[in-house]
């Protein structure tokens, strides 16, 4: 059978990859439209960056297919892939100056000394560095060097731009300006963008869809929103954003919804499960209120405030309970009068906001 | 006091004293008596030693060792440097004695290992020999390949350990940055890895250059009298004719030729690392 040239601008479809006897992906399979940004999440070891490196051509995968704007690349040479990568820490050339190292990639191809220079220029105003083009790389700043690094990335006007945590050396009130800053330029240049990163804050922020991995496989690709409101994994759940969870045993349906049994009393939730089954229910921390009205088609669970949070804009409760796997987080916009560690309070969520899981 | 003086500078103290006692002081001395005759100051010697075309050739002869013992060893020891460097746990422990177990063994063993390996009766022939490759022995010792396969063999380390020490802290990404760029390998070595390793290079090879110049164990006990080089003049001069004022003359070319080097070397290398 012929494949659909219909896959997205990258079709990834079935790549394997095992060192040894360490699996590091398995029949993996994604695909990308031309200006999407995704975002690979994961912790390390998840096999994101083994991904990114089969897609740059810097590693070869055992099986599966890679194409990019319908033309297969698996065994091409990273050389001849015209795939741009933003380094780790940039992986700058530290021999040589701001523009050399942006005018390499035209260079490598064959561009003239005369015919790369207004590129380079182009490249450098488009990441605002003109002003630094003759300065040696190492005397830049660790914001400095990652506009270089990706201008030297783009001058080249690659078909695809991976970035492997792209933000990860920049201190925290940096990086959040320039996660801001280049998703905005790669919007600017309508390129087609992959970010490998661990931070679940970054994905939320540059990207269009996000594949969350776990150990090779991707557990749930979906937009940020979707994702955060509805995880299709308790995986998916622990790894983005925080949540109350409590594990349970289903007591049966009712109404269209399942009732679940938990330390803290019964929760409802919307969904389908046969009763006597181990499940986990979960609910975002804004989607909690303190001493809700005593109404249908809210859970109500009561226990006791072991610690408060303050985190300016809004201040967090955290439940004290029994069992080990489960947490209450509730997250107020200001904390009430005589609330405090000790106290005694109960939260309600709505049986609409209530999300159900299998057991792990 | 005006300014502070950086008391760090007086560790330097011992060893610059020492040098100077047991290096410096010898060291006027030799040149010294390269310039005093029987009759007072004379520059007899430097005519003896840069006019006499004999002597010419003897400096040019270890000038062309020297240059082709760098030349191998840099050949070899390139690849080797970038292997140790990224070699991973046990394979690295394993390189890393291959090379520099070596260094413990005296030049005089390595040499005279040389001369049992190539003579006439030596394993190379034996082994040639009963493979049927060669019907009689071959002259293999006292010839100049042995000299320089000696030669490179001792200095090898000296050429590997520099051009080591700088790759190790080159980032391995950069030549994947430079294929994703569009780099074919070729491009890539020529410029921006061979250009980061320059600065081993250069370590490597003036060290080499200088050691196989005035190397004097080596070409004595692999050539004879065959191949002289400045050195083994020096020791002819001073031990076998007494002659004071041609070994010191001799001594002279050689420590103007190594200063050469020296001083060329660290100016090329602060023109390659200063940028």
């Amino acid at each position: 059978m012929m494949h659909p040239p219909a896959g997205g601008h990258l079709a990834i479809e079935g790549i394997s990859k095992r060192f040894g006897a360490a699996v590091v992906l398995e029949a993996l399979s994604i695909s990308v439209a031309k200006g999407e940004f995704v975002s690979l999440l994961g912790p390390s070891g998840c096999g994101k960056t083994t991904l990114l490196r089969c897609v740059a051509g810097l590693l070869l995968p055992d099986a599966g297919t890679i194409r990019v704007g319908g033309a297969e690349i698996t065994r091409l040479p990273a050389h001849m892939r015209n795939v741009g990568v933003v380094f780790q820490n940039y992986a700058l050339f530290p021999h040589l100056t701001v523009a050399a190292n942006i005018a390499f990639g035209l260079r490598a191809q064959g561009t003239s000394k005369a015919a790369a220079a207004p590129r380079v220029a182009e490249a450098l105003a488009l990441v605002r560095m003109s002003e630094h083009a003759n300065k040696p790389v190492t005397a830049l700043s660790g914001g400095q060097q990652q506009r270089v690094a990706v201008a030297r990335a783009l001058v080249v006007r690659p078909s695809l731009l991976l970035l492997d945590e792209p933000f990860s050396a920049l201190d925290r009130k940096l990086r959040e300006t320039m996660q801001v800053e280049l998703k905005h330029l790669l919007r600017e240049v309508g390129i087609t963008a992959i970010f490998v990163t661990h931070d679940q804050e970054e994905a939320l922020v540059v990207s269009d869809r996000i594949a969350v991995m776990n150990a090779g496989r991707i557990e749930q690709l979906a937009d940020p929103a979707t994702l955060y409101q509805r995880p299709a994994t308790l995986y998916a759940l622990d790894f983005v954003g925080q949540s109350t969870r409590l594990s349970g045993r289903v007591l049966g349906m009712e109404d269209g919804v399942v009732v679940v049994q938990t330390a803290l009393g019964v929760v409802r939730a919307p969904g389908s499960f046969a009763a006597g089954s181990p499940v986990v229910i979960a609910a975002r921390p804004e989607a909690v209120s303190l001493a809700p009205a005593d109404a249908p088609g809210v859970n109500r669970i009561a226990a006791r405030v072991s610690e408060i949070s303050f985190l300016g804009s809004r201040t967090q409760l955290h439940l004290a309970l029994a069992d080990e796997g489960d947490r209450g987080i509730a997250e107020l916009p200001r904390l009430p009068d005589g609330v405090g560690p000790g106290s005694s309070v109960t939260l309600g969520f709505a049986v609409a906001d209530t999300m159900l899981y299998p057991a792990a | 006091m005006s300014t502070r003086r950086d008391p760090l500078g007086l560790l330097a103290l011992p060893g610059v004293a020492f040098l100077g006692l047991a290096f410096l002081a010898p060291l006027m001395l030799l040149l010294w008596s390269s310039i005093r005759g029987p009759d007072g100051f004379t520059l007899n010697g430097y005519w003896r030693v840069l006019g006499d075309e004999y002597y010419r050739g003897v400096i040019l002869a270890s000038l062309q060792l020297g240059l082709i013992t760098t030349f191998g060893a840099f050949v070899l020891g390139y690849p080797a440097a970038f292997a140790l460097a990224r070699a991973k746990g046990y394979w690295q422990v394993v390189l890393f004695a291959l090379i520099f177990l070596p260094l413990t063994v005296s030049i005089i063993v390595k040499s005279f290992g040389w001369g049992i390996i190539l003579r006439r009766d030596g394993i190379l022939n034996w082994l040639m020999l009963n493979l049927g490759l060669i019907e009689r022995p071959v002259r293999m010792i006292f010839t100049e390949g042995a000299l320089y396969a000696g030669m490179i063999n001792v200095f090898l380390p000296f050429m590997v350990l520099p051009i080591y020490s700088v790759v190790r802290m080159m980032d391995a990404r950069l030549p994947d940055a430079a294929a994703t760029l569009g780099a074919s390998p070729w491009y890539s070595f020529t410029r921006v890895t061979l250009p980061l390793s320059l600065p081993g290079i250069i370590a490597g090879s003036s060290l080499v250059f200088s050691l196989a110049v005035a190397a004097y164990v080596t070409p004595s006990l692999l050539m004879g009298d065959r191949y002289m080089t400045m050195s083994m003049v020096m020791a002819k001069a001073f031990l076998n004719l007494r002659d004071w004022q041609l070994g010191a003359a001799m001594a002279a070319v050689m420590l103007a030729v190594a200063a050469f080097i020296v001083v060329g070397a660290s100016l090329l290398q602060r023109r390659v690392g200063g940028r």
